[in-house]
């Protein structure tokens, strides 16, 4: 309420001082700033250390000195190359996350697409199945997430383990179609056996998939409703049909959209506590000793899901379609 | 419409008040034929049935977790032995409920973790909207560098920033002045006993970052509140300006009234997700001062888990923690869900 008061009193203290009053745009300018003040203050009190500090830990080794503090000794690129090449499964654990977050990200896009265009529709019981589909938004993060990281009992209640296909291969947990009996259908197909192999990880993998998209289904939603019906509306008396009108209309109408969600689930993927690559981080933060070179091998992760994103956001936004400018 | 279009309409007279139609009806069949036997109804047809298959399929993938933890909660230590036993236990029981109630401090954890959420999430509600107030209408110099900023506070992520963190507030200091004050610069100056605050197994630091617009997520709520602010016609603040509404009044008396449920929507994600952190509370609560819900999953001493299905009795064990963590959301989700959807829609977040 100071502020209100302040703002209220410069023009009075603009005249004493025989200066021009502050122009409407200079005073919204000053209570945009105060707006945004929260975010500058926390920024500059503490994000900005606290990004410095970790930079500075990576290439420091931290020993706690009695009587409350702490003492850091340089020791340059020492912890980046403890990573690289002592500890023994840091690179592996890096490729194979890499490789795992490049194949997840088509098929979260792709699938959150799909089921929002399906809940889009106007149908019976719409309003439970799209309660249904948000539940993991809300409830499967965090803490329940990694409860869930290795749960013994789901995996015994969900095996099919009365059929056995004989192939001496038991199902595992949460596979709505048996992977053997995908497999029987693509051998006849002239297919890859890379391509065959990732739909079957796919399909065995659905449960952490729709787990996965549940914002990017909420913001591709929102993008379909923001489709104006008149456009549906001309093209149906054109005569084009749905399919057509999807390729048409729907998709570049929302391909901003992809992009946005792309990143999304990069960066989601990244955070996530079931990601590979961060819970060995995770693990070696724990170990003695190991707090700095988490932080050196957390940077390393760091910059190469930056050019990630960076690539990924270039090759899209090359075919992205935005049907008005900014405002 | 059939009845005009065809020649063979009779209309006869029966009485003076009385007419009487008589046509010939299009057969049974043949409208059958036209209403049902198109390539259109067939397409439609098909692509509802798989559209139901689907959407029922996945909602199994879905809440079948959740059922078989509820059954599997129920179960005894017998029903673990017994291989007919799948989902319906034959010897149900509430030892588990009991057992993890009585000794992880359930109610403890469960009033703390409550403080801490709904603080949090009216906290970071109120600032993610003044915040993204302030981006969706006011130019200023500098506002587009800002906002990339916050942006960049979503991109990174925190446990990127985990040691920092930790060190930031275990000796949480402004600009040196606390070392100042404390003498821990020159030894001749102590004006305060402390050179640094440790403000961890508190809830300062959460509090700290909500207040700023730092916390978990908060770059998404306040890029969702800009994009729904810049939906919000200019002339309602115009008016309001005009009939002498200062800045500030005119976003408390018009503003904050306006955006009720999209601010509905922000506090629900709010408030589940910080329930369910377990990143922050193991940052900021290191030591077991304080009972948060991360402390609750263990496996009670007075349910024995040494037997042939003991692990997994024990993974029940900690499915059922699961359950009792997250009970209090369902009953918040099954209120809110159509605030969440809603206010998404509604948001324009896309625009």
């Amino acid at each position: 309420m100071n502020q209100t008061a302040e703002l209220t009193q410069s023009p009075e203290t603009a005249v004493k001082k025989k200066r021009k009053p502050a122009s409407l745009d200079k005073k919204k300018a000053r209570a945009g700033w105060l707006f945004v003040l929260p975010f500058v203050l926390g920024f500059v009190i503490i994000y900005l250390p606290v990004i410095y500090n970790s930079i500075l830990y990576s290439f420091t080794k931290i020993s706690i000195v009695a009587g409350g503090g702490y003492r850091l000794t340089w020791v340059g690129w020492e912890n980046y190359s403890d990573a690289l090449f002592v500890d023994a499964g840091f690179v592996q654990t890096l490729v194979l996350g890499i490789k795992q977050l490049i194949f997840d990200i088509p098929a979260i896009v792709i699938f959150s697409l799909f089921m929002a265009v399906l809940l889009n529709e106007k149908m019976i019981g719409r309003a439970a199945f799209r309660a249904i589909f948000f539940i993991p938004v809300i409830l499967s993060t965090g803490l329940i997430g990694s409860i869930d990281q290795s749960n013994r009992m789901l995996d015994y209640m969900e095996s099919t383990s009365v059929v056995d296909m004989g192939d001496g291969a038991s199902d595992t947990a949460t596979q709505v179609i048996s992977s053997i009996q995908i497999q029987r259908l693509f051998e006849n197909m002239v297919i890859g056996e890379d391509l065959l192999n990732y739909v079957v990880g796919l399909v065995n993998d659905i449960y952490d998939i729709v787990n996965r998209s549940g914002v990017q289904m909420l913001i591709f939603l929102a993008a379909l409703q923001s489709i104006s019906p008149a456009i549906y509306e001309s093209c149906e008396i054109d005569g084009s049909t749905a399919w057509e009108t999807f390729w048409k209309i729907t998709l570049p109408m929302i391909s901003p959209m992809i992009l946005v969600n792309t990143v999304y689930t990069v960066i989601d993927a990244f955070t996530s506590a079931d990601n590979i690559v961060m819970r060995y981080i995770d693990n070696i933060y724990s170990s003695p000793g190991g707090n700095v070179l988490s932080s050196a091998m957390a940077w390393m992760y760091f910059l190469l899901v930056m050019i990630i994103i960076a690539a990924v956001a270039g090759i899209l936004s090359a075919y992205t379609f935005y049907q008005r400018q900014e405002r | 419409m059939n009845a005009q279009a065809q020649p063979a309409t009779k209309v006869m007279k029966e009485t003076k008040n009385k007419i009487r139609v008589d046509f010939e009806r299009t057969s049974r069949w043949e409208r059958f034929r036209i209403k049902y036997l198109n390539g259109h109804f067939i397409v439609m047809t098909v692509w509802w049935l798989f559209r139901f298959v689907l959407l029922v399929g996945l909602s199994y993938v879905i809440l079948m977790p959740f059922l078989s933890k509820i059954a599997g909660s129920f179960m005894s230590p017998e029903d673990f032995v017994d291989v007919t036993v799948k989902y319906i236990p034959k010897y149900p029981t509430l030892d588990t409920y009991r057992a993890i109630i009585e000794e992880s401090g359930y109610w403890e954890a469960f009033a703390n973790t409550f403080i801490l959420s709904l603080g949090c999430g009216v906290v970071q509600t109120f600032i993610c909207s003044v915040i993204g107030y302030g981006f969706a209408k006011f130019k200023f110099k500098g506002s587009g560098i800002l906002f990339l900023l916050v942006v960049m506070t979503m991109v990174i992520p925190h446990n990127t920033l985990e040691l920092s963190l930790f060190m930031e507030f275990r000796y949480f200091d402004i600009f040196g002045i606390f070392r100042l004050l404390g003498g821990g610069v020159t030894a001749d100056i102590e004006l305060i006993s402390f050179t640094s605050l440790n403000l961890n197994n508190t809830y300062w630091p959460l509090a700290i970052l909500s207040l700023t617009g730092l916390a978990y997520r908060n770059g998404l709520y306040i890029f969702m509140m800009r994009q729904f602010y810049r939906g919000v016609p200019d002339e309602l603040e115009e008016s309001a300006y005009l009939d002498g509404c200062g800045v500030f009044k005119t976003f408390f008396r018009i503003i904050i009234p306006l955006s009720v449920p999209m601010m509905v929507t922000i506090f629900l994600f709010a408030f589940c997700w910080q329930w369910t952190d377990n990143f922050y509370t193991r940052v900021f609560f290191t030591s077991t001062g304080m009972k948060l819900m991360p402390d609750i999953i263990m496996v009670p001493r007075q349910l024995s888990t040494d037997f042939a299905g003991g692990d997994l009795y024990a993974s029940a064990i900690q499915n059922t923690c699961g359950l009792l963590i997250i009970a209090p959301l369902i009953i918040v989700y099954i209120f809110g869900q159509r605030f969440l959807i809603q206010g998404i829609e509604r948001s324009g977040l896309v625009g």
